[in-house]
């Protein structure tokens, strides 16, 4: 009977821990997509701007880079009027949806190794 | 009156490339002697903050004006990330312009 409990227990903690690491870890880039239409203004359709370099290119930057920052909008602790009033209204599936699409953007950035 | 214009055009002609230089970008060259630091994080590809855990965004390509704002955020503390903040009030304003300078430039072939 304990033992069965634990067993239980054990599976049910392995269920939780697999179902947080792919709700983490996931998005949709073709939802992403959809949800994009207000970024674009500034950040271009594909992410890789509009010419207007206070914008940053968000094309083909790590998609969990992209999440923290817009976490930090969302909740205010990275200040930005225009981006937060955008983020505020994103949930977490939004934020990694958005995420995805972006980083599966082609651009020029890229790491220092590579300059 | 003519004097009055030449001197009007002769403070606006000094204004002039006071304003553009204001403006300009800094000395990439001087950029990259300054960006040596970043490399240790942001030259690794893969890197990866350890705590919030996330990779340490691409830098290289991005643009200049982004680039110092950014900066000038972890400078003044408005943005906040212990690494970044130390690095950059170790920066002069020239010093970030050099660096935006040789980050945002295009890469050789």
């Amino acid at each position: 009977m304990i033992k069965r409990a634990h067993f239980l227990a054990l599976g049910l903690l392995a269920a939780a821990v697999l179902s947080a690491s792919t709700a983490h870890a996931s998005g949709s880039a073709g939802r992403g997509m959809e949800l994009s239409k207000p970024c674009q203004a500034c950040h271009g359709a594909d992410g890789n701007g509009v010419g207007d370099p206070q914008y940053p290119i968000i094309a083909g930057q790590y998609a969990d880079y992209l999440a923290h920052s817009l976490k930090g909008y969302r909740s205010g602790e990275r200040v930005n009027v225009i981006m937060q009033g955008f983020a505020s209204t994103l949930s977490d599936q939004d934020i990694a949806d958005l995420s995805a699409y972006f980083a599966s953007q082609k651009s020029k950035l890229g790491d220092l190794s590579k300059r | 009156m003519r004097s009055i214009t030449l001197a009007t055009l002769l403070v606006l002609a000094s204004a002039v490339p006071a304003v553009a230089s204001a403006q300009a970008t800094g000395d990439a060259a001087a950029g990259k002697l300054k960006a040596y630091t970043c490399t240790g994080c942001h030259g690794i590809t893969g890197y990866r903050n350890v705590y919030p855990h996330y990779h340490v965004p691409r830098i290289s390509g991005q643009n200049y004006q982004y680039l110092v704002t950014a900066l000038n955020a972890y400078k003044t503390g408005q943005r906040k990330h212990p690494t970044m903040a130390a690095q950059a009030q170790s920066l002069t304003e020239q010093d970030i312009a050099d660096i935006a300078s040789y980050l945002a430039a295009p890469t050789s072939p």
